[in-house]
């Protein structure tokens, strides 16, 4: 049922009114400051509209999930309880997007690297231009849902199917995010539902049960990337295998695929295979398909195809480089791209610890 | 160049990007942007592809679009090492008038397909799905999982369908029948291809033109349909509206005074489709046959004091005074709590947006008959009895010719309080006002408590 929104009105006199101004004044400069700040960051470091608006939807449409589920296990804890009478006495919403939008610790936590990751190989895998790579054109995936091989067989109909969700416009977003910065983020937003709610009875107790729940109930295992390292780890590619298997993954625009069997090749975990193909600078990404033994026309033709799809790629930078990183050995690139394949933790310990003997 | 019908024409191209020979055709096109045999390639884009593909050591195939005089040309350039020399494939040869604009029609054709389909598909070229939606499959009648990566004949079935498919070509508006649950459809697909030319496969769109498999309708709103409705609607109007509002409010930069209001007009029109959502989510509750309310103690003088207190700034705004009941009044009722202040919110809202600047709006409590009850009295135009009883049905309005509102408010609000075992009722004169008076079962134990 209808009710207008409530219309502000407030003193504009006096002490008031000063400091209004002054705290317009101090939004200008800020204001000013990130503009310049935009001015002068380099292109790689931009994302374009598209991109923007794919990393809003998914990350208000988690937050907007996370914020459902438990405003509504509260509202029952709470009604179990008895300390409320009925469930629609939680604020939440828009609210609470809006209060972690202005929380500098989601700006810098992972999971929203974690979500800009995701969001732009998701965006690679609608540029990537398609390529036809074999006789009877049958894709990579439709050939796996075939194989002979249960678990491979299994794991491409997972790939497939959860792809498929993600792209569904009907379908609910999913968090997907490994189980750890899932959890995080779900007490962020019990956090930002219990600042909107202060005369909430037993708002604490309600919301840490609902947390608790909404946690058990995440699993990390049902998401595109989970199960593109499952099908990597299932077709387990020699060597020689390689190269089809790239050069394929990223002609059937299955990027996920790629980056999986990249990370199963090296060594590396999903997360960071897929920062080394993302980076529009590329260089990484050299290194470590030389490190895994790809030839020469291999990884030009991958190096094409990913700077057609991307424009912030330099395709005249992956010419001249192509030739140098060719000329490093396989085990020179082995040991450069080594400290990538270890654990994230250890490799910010030592970070952090430094690296001084 | 005139196009047509030429066939592929060749040159090669040495390791300083020079033309070393070239077919009559490239020669032309070459010489008209200013090059020669033994200079560097003239045409800037076959030069790109060139270079490009010596660089890097690979094939390179690509459409390019050059200028040739008074009329553009798309070319395909297929680009092959030979040792230090690059050997260029040309064909296409296809005309475009420079002022022409640009030939848009397969991403016409997909915007066919979006708009018009229930749901979209797409295949490689082997003909094997490799997309199809999980949840709209389900709501037809078929499982996704199962279907992925598996042939397209497993799910469309006829004749006229098999033949536009192995044409490898984009079609619309083809019958077929889905083979699951046999209902009729009409498919359309755009042919998709790679670079050098080859089919890659079909994106498409199914339009399922027999009943589906649907859950029956339940008296004309599907409970489905309208959570869907409410979930795909509900937040790209907030998106709306907020934009539309930092626009009219200039938050992000001065626009010109008439965009502003014409924000200002998106995020009002914005904000009647929000309430009408919540309406019709309410509407869907409300008539389903199961749909019940929790029976709690409640009471009515204090929901009539927050109801008037929700809408302060409004009846400000009005300049209209709501007179609410003393702190200490209290009428024990029996109903829930939420929906009582729902009805109470829009019976207020009502006899704000009537009464006449400067009066007073009435709010009056009473019991009678085992029934504890609110009045809300105004001194606006009134109902005239003839209207009395439309102004509770679906869509209707209290006065037609008055702009806002649904008609969907007053007909929800008397629906919440049946189904709590009271009514809404109207008495009015016409000229003088009218009273809106909610009715719900009184809490005699409470009362008893109480005194």
């Amino acid at each position: 049922m209808s009710v207008e929104p409530t219309l502000v009105r407030g003193a504009e006199t006096g002490p008031a009114l000063v400091l209004r101004v002054a705290m317009a004044d101090a939004r200008e400069a800020a204001r000013q400051a990130a503009v310049i700040d935009d001015y002068f960051r380099p292109v790689t470091d931009r994302i374009d509209d598209r991109t923007r608006q794919a990393l809003d939807t998914l990350f208000t449409g988690i937050v907007l999930a996370i914020d459902a589920d438990l405003r509504g296990r509260a509202a029952q804890s709470a009604m179990k309880r008895g300390t409320v009478r009925d469930m629609a006495t939680l604020v939440g919403g828009d609210v609470v997007v809006d209060r972690l939008r202005d929380t500098p610790a989601i700006r810098t936590g992972e999971v929203m690297g974690v979500l800009l990751a995701r969001v732009e190989l998701d965006g690679l895998a609608t540029r990537l231009a398609p390529m036809a790579t074999t006789q009877d054109g049958v894709s990579l995936l439709s050939r796996l849902v075939d194989c002979p091989d249960p678990g491979v067989a299994a794991a491409a109909a997972d790939l497939l199917t959860l792809e498929a969700r993600r792209r569904e416009v009907e379908a609910p977003i999913v968090s997907e995010l490994p189980a750890e910065l899932h959890h995080r983020l779900v007490w962020q937003v019990a956090a930002a539902i219990r600042a909107e709610n202060t005369v909430f009875p037993d708002r604490d107790r309600a919301l840490s049960d609902a947390a608790w729940h909404v946690i058990a109930a995440h699993d990390e295992g049902d998401g595109v990337e989970p199960a593109a390292t499952r099908l990597a780890a299932a077709i387990d590619a020699r060597c020689e295998e390689r190269p089809a298997l790239l050069v394929e993954s990223l002609g059937d625009r299955r990027p996920s695929l790629f980056v999986a069997v990249l990370a199963h090749a090296i060594g590396m975990d999903f997360d960071q295979a897929r920062g080394v193909v993302i980076d529009p600078d590329g260089d990484r990404l050299l290194y470590a398909l030389r490190a895994i033994g790809l030839d020469r026309s291999t990884v030009a033709r991958i190096g094409l195809a990913l700077a057609q799809a991307d424009p912030r790629r330099d395709v005249d930078r992956l010419a001249d480089r192509i030739d140098a990183v060719m000329a490093v050995s396989i085990a020179d690139c082995v040991s450069a791209v080594s400290p990538l394949c270890l654990h994230r933790d250890f490799r910010d310990a030592i970070q952090t610890i430094g690296t001084a003997s | 160049m005139t196009g047509g019908e030429a066939p592929v024409a060749v040159a090669m191209v040495d390791a300083d990007g020079r033309l070393v020979s070239a077919d009559p055709a490239i020669l032309a096109l070459n010489a008209r942007a200013g090059g020669k045999i033994g200079a560097a390639v003239a045409v800037p884009q076959m030069a790109t592809v060139a270079r490009l593909a010596r660089r890097l050591g690979i094939v390179i195939s690509r459409s390019i679009h050059v200028a040739d005089e008074d009329a553009d040309i798309d070319l395909w350039v297929r680009a092959q090492p030979e040792g230090e020399q690059v050997r260029l494939a040309v064909s296409g040869w296809h005309e475009r008038r420079a002022w022409h604009p640009v030939d848009r029609r397969p991403a016409a054709e997909r915007a066919v397909i979006a708009a018009d389909s229930d749901w979209h598909w797409e295949s490689d070229a082997g003909l094997t799905f490799s997309h199809l939606p999980v949840i709209a499959g389900a709501r037809h009648g078929f499982d996704a999982r199962r279907l992925l990566g598996r042939p397209i004949d497993t799910l469309f079935g006829g004749a006229a369908i098999g033949e536009r498919l192995v044409a490898r070509q984009s079609f619309v508006g083809v019958e077929a029948r889905l083979l699951p649950g046999g209902q009729d459809m009409e498919v359309s697909a755009v042919a998709r291809f790679d670079g050098p030319g080859r089919f890659v496969g079909y994106a498409g769109g199914v339009r399922m033109t027999s009943v589906s498999l649907a859950p029956p309708v339940e008296d004309g709103v599907p409970a489905t349909f309208a959570r869907r409705l409410e979930r795909a609607l509900r937040l790209p109007l907030g998106r709306i509206i907020a934009n539309a509002d930092s626009i009219s409010a200039q938050t992000e930069g001065p626009v010109a005074p008439d965009y502003a209001a014409y924000a200002s007009d998106i995020a009002s029109a914005g904000r009647h489709l929000m309430a009408l959502v919540d309406d019709l989510a309410d509407l869907q509750a409300v008539e389903r046959p199961d749909f019940v309310l929790p029976d709690e103690a409640i009471d009515l003088a204090d929901l009539a004091r927050r109801a008037a207190g929700l809408l302060g700034v409004r009846a400000d705004t009005a300049g209209v005074v709501i007179m609410r009941p003393p702190f200490e009044a209290r009428m024990p009722a029996r109903g829930d709590f939420r929906r009582v202040l729902q009805i109470l919110v829009n019976v207020i809202g009502n006899a704000i947006r009537y009464a006449p600047r400067g009066s007073a709006i009435g709010l009056n409590l009473g019991e009678a008959g085992g029934f504890a009850s609110v009045s809300v009295i105004d001194r606006g135009k009134g109902i005239a009895v003839a209207d009395q009883a439309r102004i509770f049905e679906k869509f209707e309005r209290v006065d037609v010719s008055e702009t806002g509102g649904n008609g969907l408010g007053l007909y929800i609000a008397r629906r919440l309080a049946r189904a709590m075992g009271g009514d809404l009722r109207v008495d009015s004169v016409v000229g003088e006002g009218a009273c809106f008076t909610l009715s719900l079962p009184a809490d005699a134990a409470a009362r008893e408590d109480h005194r």
